[in-house]
């Protein structure tokens, strides 16, 4: 055995240079297929960029790139753009927070004992999941048609309020309806799967503190399923986002209604749709980001330590390089309160 | 009057899993200020029977009362009636309990893991419940750690964490299942010292464990059970040296 071999410990002296071998020098295994699929990669982003930016129309009576980036251009801020933007945003919002309140109500009911209540659940779940969201769109556009006063009461025996649903239910909120009780039904199967991954030993601690079922849900368990939840929550607001599209088909006013609506009209369908297609990226872009700082927040407690942000590793390269590898960083977290 | 009422008293305590009768008519009495430890084979129902006293399972027939109080059932007229959710955790409120596997809540610092009982449970206010969780945290020797998360604990340190998250709900018993079997050997010692002291200072407590050392210490009674039935039980110190019952005999050869 060379003495490079034998284990270093603190206290042993350390052995001159000379006994250290040398770095190891070694051929590379080759990869020649990766470079193949580079080149091929390459070739293809070329043509791409060619065929997007620099190849020029085909028609008679237009000029400049076969894309027309100067239509896109002019359409990108246009306010009925911007207004179908805005309402995209807000279908996204109304319908996540009823949808994920919805999904955390059904997957509770879901694990009550009484079958009664768990087989409602189930059935909601059965319901919404087994059909189309654009089907479901319209049943609730037209419902209004099929109820068009609304009467609260007890069946069979007097009635209380009566609401007009032409009025109420309007194209928007037919939309949100539709896309929130999809929503809850696919919520509640992934806040299920958290509230079942927490370990039983956490609700019987919480119960031997004298916390009843509702506080032992709401302050020990769900907190901690949440770091299961989270992530496809996310993956659930991103999709949600452009599923918002589909209430176009019953004249709610946003992004993809006012792009097929301006397209109708100046015939740049193609134009138009990267118009929306740009908007659409722009904002899963941020709430990609914004998943990734929450995921990063509740793994909390579950490793000792967290990987560094993107920013903040940034931070540290800077200070590396400014300062040398004097210092050790560490990150700690900003105290959350709890109360 | 009242100091004669036992603090645990159990009589012709059954309960199954399914077809699997577990414990098959427990009588037994816990003192105030008594310490009683419990041992016996796994699968003898020692868990089992601490989780009814804190009603983490529902007895099938006897009666179990903590402080004179039935678990879980309340008597009126010669009826039984069965206690609303919030009765039942008015209950466990009085009742600690520390568990194998520590089961600290990890997404909590060790503060918070302490205050949240006194906290939501009993409506301290936030300042009062963390001076007394820092009163706490030091009796346990763990002062330093309060800004911690468990899970940057050791196993010792967490279960002492843990008794500390009992004591902050000033319970009137402490029910401890096998608090030190989870523990690498090295750091077993810490939490039986922190037992020991709390032993001493007057706790009612009951324990499940294996450490025969403690038990014959700190212990004012000694249960052997086996199969769902109290084999025997006593004066630890005696029975420990001269065991009569035949699977107590061959139980200790295995654990000591
Ligand atoms: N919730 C449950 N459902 C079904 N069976 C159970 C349940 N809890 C316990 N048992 C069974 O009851 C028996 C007694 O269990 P218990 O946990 O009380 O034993 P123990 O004496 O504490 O054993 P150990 O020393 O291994 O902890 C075991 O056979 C166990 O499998
Ligand atoms: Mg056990």
């Amino acid at each position: 055995m060379s003495e490079g071999n034998l284990p270093r410990t603190e206290d042993a002296p350390q052995v001159g240079a000379s006994s250290r071998p040398a770095p190891i020098k070694a051929i590379p295994v080759r990869h020649p297929w990766r470079w193949v699929a580079g080149i091929v990669l390459i070739i293809l982003g070329a043509m791409l960029i060619h065929t997007l930016v620099f190849s020029t129309s085909q028609q008679p009576h237009q000029s400049g790139s076969r894309f027309q980036w100067n239509i896109v251009g002019s359409y990108i801020f246009s306010p009925l753009i911007m207004q179908g933007v805005v309402l995209t945003i807000e279908l996204t919002i109304v319908s996540m927070i009823v949808g994920v309140s919805l999904g955390v109500l059904v997957a509770v009911m879901r694990l009550s004992k009484s079958r009664l209540i768990s087989g409602s659940a189930w059935a909601y779940v059965w319901f919404f999941r087994g059909t189309p969201v654009l089907v479901q769109i319209y049943f609730w556009f037209y419902i209004s048609a099929l109820y068009p006063n609304l009467t609260l009461g007890i069946p069979f025996g007097p009635s209380f309020v009566s609401i007009n649903m032409n009025a109420v239910l309007t194209a928007f909120w037919a939309g949100v309806l539709a896309l929130s009780l999809n929503e809850g039904a696919y919520m509640s199967e992934i806040v299920r799967a958290g509230i079942i991954s927490v370990d039983e030993g956490q609700g019987e601690a919480a119960h031997s503190l004298g916390m009843s079922k509702g506080k032992s849900l709401r302050l020990i368990v769900l907190p901690q399923a949440m770091r299961l939840i989270i992530p496809p929550t996310g993956n659930e607001t991103i999709s949600m986002l452009k599923t918002t599209s589909l209430v176009s088909a019953i004249g709610v006013g946003e992004l993809t209604h006012w792009s097929l609506d301006i397209a109708a009209q100046n015939y740049r369908f193609i134009q138009m749709m990267i118009v929306a297609s740009i908007w659409y990226l722009a904002m899963t872009t941020i709430l990609s980001i914004g998943q990734y700082y929450l995921e990063r927040h509740y793994a909390r407690g579950s490793s000792r330590a967290l990987p560094l942000t993107p920013f903040q590793q940034i931070k540290k390269n800077m200070r590396h390089y400014h300062l040398g590898p004097k210092k050790t960083e560490s990150y700690d977290l900003p105290e959350v309160n709890h109360e | 009057m009242s100091d004669v009422t036992p603090m645990v008293k159990a009589e012709q305590v059954y309960k199954s899993f399914g077809a699997l009768e577990v414990l098959k008519g427990i009588d037994l009495e816990v003192a105030r200020g008594e310490v009683m430890c419990l041992i016996g084979a796994s699968g003898s129902g020692k868990s089992t029977f601490l989780r009814l006293i804190n009603h983490l399972e529902k007895l099938d027939a006897g009666r179990l009362s903590v402080d004179g109080e039935l678990v879980g059932y309340r008597e009126q007229s010669n009826k039984l009636y069965e206690l609303k959710d919030k009765e039942i955790c008015s209950q466990r409120a009085q009742i600690g309990m520390v568990f194998q596997r520590f089961n600290l809540f990890p997404h909590l610092s060790v503060r918070d893991n302490i205050t949240i009982g006194p906290v939501k449970v009993k409506g301290q206010s936030v300042a009062n419940a963390r001076d007394r969780a820092a009163a706490l945290l030091e009796r346990v020797g763990l002062s330093e750690k309060i800004d911690a998360f468990p899970s940057q604990l050791s196993g010792g340190q967490q279960q002492r964490v843990a008794i500390a998250r009992a004591l902050a709900m000033d319970p009137k018993l402490m029910l401890f299942d096998e608090p030190t079997s989870a523990l690498d050997p090295e750091l077993v010692g810490e939490v039986l010292d922190v037992m020991r002291k709390l032993a001493d200072e007057g706790m009612t407590m009951v324990v499940v464990t294996h450490e025969m050392g403690f038990a014959r210490e700190v212990g004012d009674s000694l249960v052997f059970m086996d199969d769902g039935q109290i084999m025997e039980k006593g004066n630890p110190r005696e029975i420990l040296a001269n065991p009569q019952n035949e699977r107590l005999r061959s139980f200790l050869s295995k654990v000591l």
